[in-house]
């Protein structure tokens, strides 16, 4: 009993340890930002690779999301007999929680993972020691453009899956089960407010420094093996994830 | 090189110059008061077996690791002590070859002999592309400036690393085992290149390296490590000719000797026969 105490106490500190290493390091990374921000084409390099390359995934997913959105509103609407607000509740569903909280999770495992891997590698590879030997410093050449490629490319890619989502409702709502068209738009136009698109665009921001800081803290300080990458990997994934979801409520439980 | 030897030299003739340095990690201690001087403008082996300490020494020299106690002078400068953006400026006057060569595997050859330049200098591109061309043209891969790391062979990757090393033109080289998986050719080629780089730049070298007859071939001067100290130093031919069996079995590559070639173990028979598992 006392060692499972001991353990216990010591897995604790182990966690406050690692969340103060992790403020510390995303204090930094918003503290170079601005310096970051100068060198603009290796930023935008970096919003192709988290973003243009996630996109397939997040527009499918989107549409899928958006697909079933459309049949279950319907349906519970239905009950009510108030179908036509297919389009309110899918666009109100969509824009402020599902598209960012969902985007954030597939971003995690889609870019973040690649993130970790490739940081964690070239750690592996000595690539980030050669770097210090010619003076460059790692964090400003390779982890900044890194996370800003990341936090940038968040709220895009949360409009996007949002976009297409509602293109999914509608296709399935208004071209499927029968839904007034007319109803359908015109009701999503007058329900959906800018505070709730701002709603929206808050959290993907949120989640997108969360996501990107977790992704490239991980990678940059993983142990330089093939375990130690992989093992940044899944950390990448299950951390991100797990703060996406406790980050969604409470800026829920703030904004609401 | 003796100590009475070593302190005749005028201090400011050592370019690196290491004192009672004492060293630990992961509870093991890895230097017990090294001492150690280079020359400039020299070649300078570092040899030992492995586990020794070799490219840990490196480490101290070039700064990606502190002391725990003693100097690490270089070019009168205490290593250990200096803030990064003082340890910035030391490191723009030194390259380092890792073992691996350490590309920028999302550069090609050129991008990734020009990194330094791009990094730290706002220069032309036309001078860029001739400064690039020169250093790939000294290094014979002049012709490989368009290829990705993952298209080179090692000895080539660790020629590119080379070009990148001097591209920035150092006073200071350090190799970090640069012979190993090498085929005979590339071999001879790096070997070669260690020792003209040196003489055609000016350059003091500091070549890491457990190929006792590569390393002779071209070093200026020899230090053997064991046990977290300086075993032996002087001219590789010197080394070689030793009476001291520690330095002897290094040198010769004989399996037994001072270092056994067993790991320290229980009694065989009493092992294999008795109870005792383990």
């Amino acid at each position: 009993m006392k060692r499972l105490a001991h353990e216990l106490a010591e897995r604790i500190g182990d966690s406050l340890v690692s969340l103060g290493r992790y403020t510390l390091f995303t204090l930094r990374l918003l503290a170079e930002t601005p310096r970051a921000l100068l060198r603009f084409r290796l930023v935008v390099e970096q919003v192709h690779n988290a973003g243009a390359l996630s996109l397939v995934i997040i527009m499918l997913s989107g549409l899928f999301v958006g697909m079933v959105l459309g049949l279950q509103g319907f349906d519970l609407l239905e009950r009510f007999g108030s179908e036509d607000s297919l389009g309110t509740a899918a666009a109100l569903g969509l824009v402020k929680e599902l598209g960012p909280v969902v985007t954030a999770l597939l971003f995690a495992g889609r870019a973040g993972t690649a993130l970790a891997s490739e940081l964690g590698l070239m750690r592996a590879t000595d690539q980030l020691s050669a770097m210090e030997m010619m003076a460059v410093d790692p964090v400003r050449r390779v982890v900044m453009p890194r996370f800003l490629g990341g936090v940038f490319s968040m709220p895009l890619l949360a409009a996007v899956f949002s976009m297409i989502g509602i293109f999914g409702a509608q296709l399935v709502g208004v071209q499927l089960m029968g839904v007034d068209p007319g109803q359908f738009w015109s009701q999503m136009r007058g329900a959906v407010e800018h505070d709730d698109v701002l709603e929206g665009v808050i959290k993907s921001c949120v989640f997108g420094v969360a996501c990107s800081a977790i992704a490239v803290y991980e990678g940059y300080h993983s142990i330089p093996t093939a375990e130690g990458v992989g093992r940044a990997t899944t950390r990448t994934v299950v951390i991100s994830s797990v703060v996406v979801l406790l980050l969604d409520y409470m800026l829920t439980a703030v904004m609401l | 090189m003796t100590e009475s030897q070593r302190d005749r030299v005028a201090p400011d003739a050592r370019i690196v110059r290491v004192r009672g340095l004492h060293y630990a990690a992961g509870g093991r201690s890895i230097f017990s008061g090294l001492d150690l001087d280079i020359a400039p403008g020299t070649v300078t082996a570092i040899m030992g077996p492995s586990g020794t300490g070799k490219t840990t020494l490196l480490r101290l020299i070039t700064g990606q690791a502190r002391a725990d106690r003693g100097e690490v002078l270089v070019d009168g400068q205490d290593v250990g002590r200096l803030d990064r953006p003082s340890l910035y400026r030391l490191r723009r006057r030194m390259g380092m070859l890792f073992q691996n060569g350490a590309l920028l595997t999302d550069l090609d050859v050129f991008e990734n002999v020009a990194f330094p330049l791009r990094e730290h200098a706002r220069l032309p591109e036309s001078l860029v592309h001739h400064l690039v061309l020169t250093k790939l043209h000294a290094v014979g891969l002049r012709g490989a400036a368009g290829l990705m790391p993952n298209e080179l062979s090692g000895g080539m990757a660790r020629r590119v690393a080379l070009a990148r090393a001097i591209v920035m033109d150092p006073e200071i080289l350090v190799y970090d085992e640069p012979f190993v998986g090498l085929d005979p050719i590339s071999l001879g080629v790096v070997l070669r290149l260690i020792r003209e780089l040196n003489d055609a730049l000016g350059i003091t070298s500091i070549v890491v390296s457990h190929d006792v007859r590569e390393i002779a071939a071209v070093a200026d001067a020899a230090y053997l490590l064991s046990g977290g100290k300086v075993v032996a130093s002087g001219t590789p031919a010197a080394l070689a000719d030793s009476d001291s069996a520690e330095v002897r079995q290094f040198m010769r590559g004989l399996p037994d000797g001072p270092v056994p070639f067993h790991y320290p173990a229980p009694d065989y028979a009493g092992q294999l026969f008795g109870d005792e598992l383990t």
